[in-house]
């Protein structure tokens, strides 16, 4: 096959000791930064790129892969070690990993999430190595209509999906649309809403966007509500190849499998992204789990941590297959990645694949690569990220603070950007405190421009008729699978609320103790 | 009192009723800005005997009426009683009241930057953000945040600056003077 040999070429490019070093660089700080409370994958990525802005591109791609994956599975270090009952139980690897180690299982869960994240990012990357040649070779058959029916999709499947409320979601899509618009129209070469400042004339970067929101806008929310008193973070003992036992390896390479299958297809589509995908996992763990496991669930059951850890590192590999061959970000963080393509002089979409195969193909297997060292770095270095946590949260915020600085000053050296982001980080702020999810803004910020230009292409096309929008078969396609997207989405949403509200009830130490002993017992007597 | 179904949240009655009031200025806020908005695209100039057909109105108009209909859905889904659930995080007191002084501090510290940056560099302007926003954050002892924020600053000055050759300016345009250089 020829793409086999262009991902050989791309292992030759990625395997060379300075790309290995920046994927190893890249993983380590991913997860540094991924590690910290309060900072989500996003966040990571966005305060990340400022290291990448003068690597030549390909040291910059390797090196930012490394920090995506990282980024992606340093959360999960955090919910299970940081001990903070009822906030952590959206997210539903904290669910059952939270009360594994209160009940002092904090090793085996760590390590489930490792290995788990290990083999369903690999899994995953295979099969975007599969499916994105593939659908780049369908994608340059899309006409502008076509691209514009998928940006009105991930519009509104972004903002009716990302975050616990439809209408929020649609008022956070249709502000980052409007940040979209500032700056010089590339067609007529008017201003539009640049307030007669010079400084917007070139738009609103998106990099300053998503670090304004995420960074700035969470340091002054957890600064107006701030936990006072030491946090107590769960203390990591042992050697790490004995922290799963047989039985735990045997209950867990089944989920690790099916959270692949889950998250994988989930990611790729716009439907909510990993956050769905680990819930479904979740869901389907539950369901299938047999007695005497099936009890454990809410107290700390194995399953419920390997699945959804696999579903989330899966999708974090499915979000790239529309990224890649389509240039469609779907979640915060394919927007930002997207941004920083952009910034290296790439244009992410099918052509992406014809004109910069090499590095497209040196991308994809530095995505391997980088699964590996997420595996080697993280199970030594556990200890290490414990002690991440403990960093006290002043200095903490203030470092971000710091960091954020740094980001929008490095992306064009003028202090305007420094305003902008405050100013951002102030709508942040307000957009937290009163339940506006922030992805579906840093999205349509980044898509709206790239809208409008396929919808300008396709009306020159018509001549100005209208119909050529939804004339396409592959439009009308298109329009259907969004009509099935929104309405499963949106069931699926309430399912999980549904789910949380039942399983969120406080659960003491002791009872999880008591059932994890009732469990070996019962084990014990049927051997 | 007014919601019959509270959203799950665990506060009380008089922090919802606070924060529906709240809520009601922000997107209120966001209303009044599209409607402006919507009244700044007609500013927008479209030249004469462009060849495209939508020109540069037909999209900010779409845009702006976007975010008018959902700010506006919004109010209305407030007023009916689904008040929005504050975020909630791993560092945040869900029970906490907000401290808009612990927000202006931190804005302060922050806007900072703009001043300190151009004046006395990139180090010293990173020293006093840092040591600010800690203070403003609870900090146990502002000699150590000012120790941590100027080890912070060289070091990201050296690192970036240096290492990777972002251009940081390591002095501004009055710390030369003051020592001498």
């Amino acid at each position: 096959m020829d793409s086999i040999q262009l991902l050989l070429d791309g292992f030759a490019t990625a395997l060379q000791p300075q790309y290995l070093l920046f994927s190893f660089l890249g993983v380590l700080l991913g997860t540094a930064v991924g590690v910290l409370p309060g900072i989500g994958p996003a966040m990571t990525v966005a305060l990340l790129l400022p290291l990448t802005y003068t690597l030549d591109v390909t040291s910059a791609i390797i090196m930012f892969a490394g920090i995506y994956y990282g980024g992606m599975y340093g959360g999960s270090t955090t919910s299970i070690l940081l001990n903070t009952p009822g906030e952590s139980a959206s997210i539903v690897t904290a669910l059952e990993g939270n009360r594994m180690a209160r009940a002092g299982r904090a090793t085996a869960a760590l390590a489930t999430a490792a290995i788990g994240s290990f083999i369903a990012g690999t899994l995953a990357t295979g099969l975007l190595t599969l499916a994105a040649p593939w659908i780049a070779d369908f994608a340059v058959t899309l006409g502008p209509a076509d691209y514009f029916a998928l940006m009105i999709v991930a519009f509104l499947t972004v903002g009716a999906l990302l975050g616990s409320s439809p209408v929020r979601g649609l008022v956070s899509l249709a502000i980052g649309l409007f940040f979209g618009l500032v700056g010089t129209d590339t067609l007529t070469g008017q201003q539009r809403f640049t307030f007669a400042i010079p400084n917007l004339g070139d738009g609103i970067d998106v990099v300053i966007v998503a670090v304004g929101l995420f960074a700035v806008g969470e340091a002054l929310y957890v600064g107006s509500r701030m936990r006072h008193g030491k946090l107590p973070v769960i203390p990591v003992t042992g050697s790490w190849r004995t922290w799963m036992s047989k039985s735990d390896w045997r209950r867990s390479w089944k989920p690790w499998l099916r959270g692949t299958a889950i998250g994988f297809p989930i990611g790729s589509i716009p439907a909510g992204g990993a956050d769905v995908a680990t819930f479904l996992s979740y869901a389907t763990e539950k369901k299938l789990a047999r007695e005497p496991y099936k009890q454990q669930f809410g107290r700390g059951a194995i399953e419920g941590v390997a699945g959804p850890e696999a579903a989330n590192n899966a999708a974090a590999a499915g979000v790239l297959v529309p990224l890649l061959t389509l240039g469609l970000p779907t979640t915060a963080t394919a927007a930002i990645i997207i941004s920083a393509f952009q910034t290296y002089g790439l244009r992410p979409g099918p052509l992406l694949f014809e004109s910069e195969s090499a590095l497209v193909w040196a991308l994809i297997a530095s995505l391997y690569v980088g699964n590996v060292v997420l595996v080697v770095l993280n199970l030594p270095l556990v200890g290490m990220w414990a002690k991440v946590l403990q960093i006290p949260r002043p200095y903490l915020y203030a470092g971000i603070l710091v960091f954020a600085g740094l980001g929008a000053y490095a992306a064009n050296f003028t202090v305007f950007d420094l305003g902008l982001l405050l100013v951002l980080g102030l709508i942040g702020f307000f957009m937290r405190r009163h339940g506006y999810p922030v992805s579906p803004l840093v999205v349509g910020a980044i898509l709206g421009p790239m809208a409008e230009e396929q919808l300008r292409k396709a009306m020159a096309i018509s001549q100005g008729d209208p119909i050529i929008l939804v004339q396409g078969l592959t439009s009308q396609v298109i329009y259907g699978v969004m009509i099935v997207l929104l309405l499963g989405g949106l069931w699926l949403r309430r399912r999980q609320r549904r789910f949380e509200q039942v399983d969120a009830a406080a659960v003491d130490t002791t009872t999880i103790r008591a059932v994890d002993e009732e469990l070996a017992q019962q084990l014990r007597d049927r051997d | 009192m007014t919601s019959e179904i509270t959203t799950g949240g665990v506060a009380g009655s008089t922090p919802a009723a606070r924060s529906r009031v709240g809520e009601l200025i922000f997107v209120g806020v966001i209303l009044a800005f599209s409607i402006v908005a919507l009244i700044m695209v007609g500013a927008i100039r479209e030249p004469m005997g462009s060849s495209n057909v939508i020109g540069a109105r037909v999209v900010p108009y779409a845009v702006c009426a976007l975010l008018l209909v959902t700010s506006a859905a919004a109010i209305v889904a407030v007023l009916r009683g689904d008040v929005g659930r504050p975020d909630e995080g791993e560092d945040i007191d869900a029970e906490a009241r907000t401290s808009w002084l612990t927000v202006l501090r931190l804005s302060l510290s922050f806007a900072s930057l703009i001043v300190v940056i151009p004046l006395a560099g990139w180090p010293a302007a990173v020293t006093v953000l840092f040591t600010g926003a800690s203070l403003a954050l609870g900090a146990a002892s502002w000699w150590k945040a000012l120790l941590l924020g100027a080890g912070l600053g060289v070091l990201t000055q050296v690192v970036f600056g240096l290492g990777l050759g972002l251009s940081l300016p390591p002095f501004g345009t009055v710390l030369p003077g003051v020592f001498g250089g």
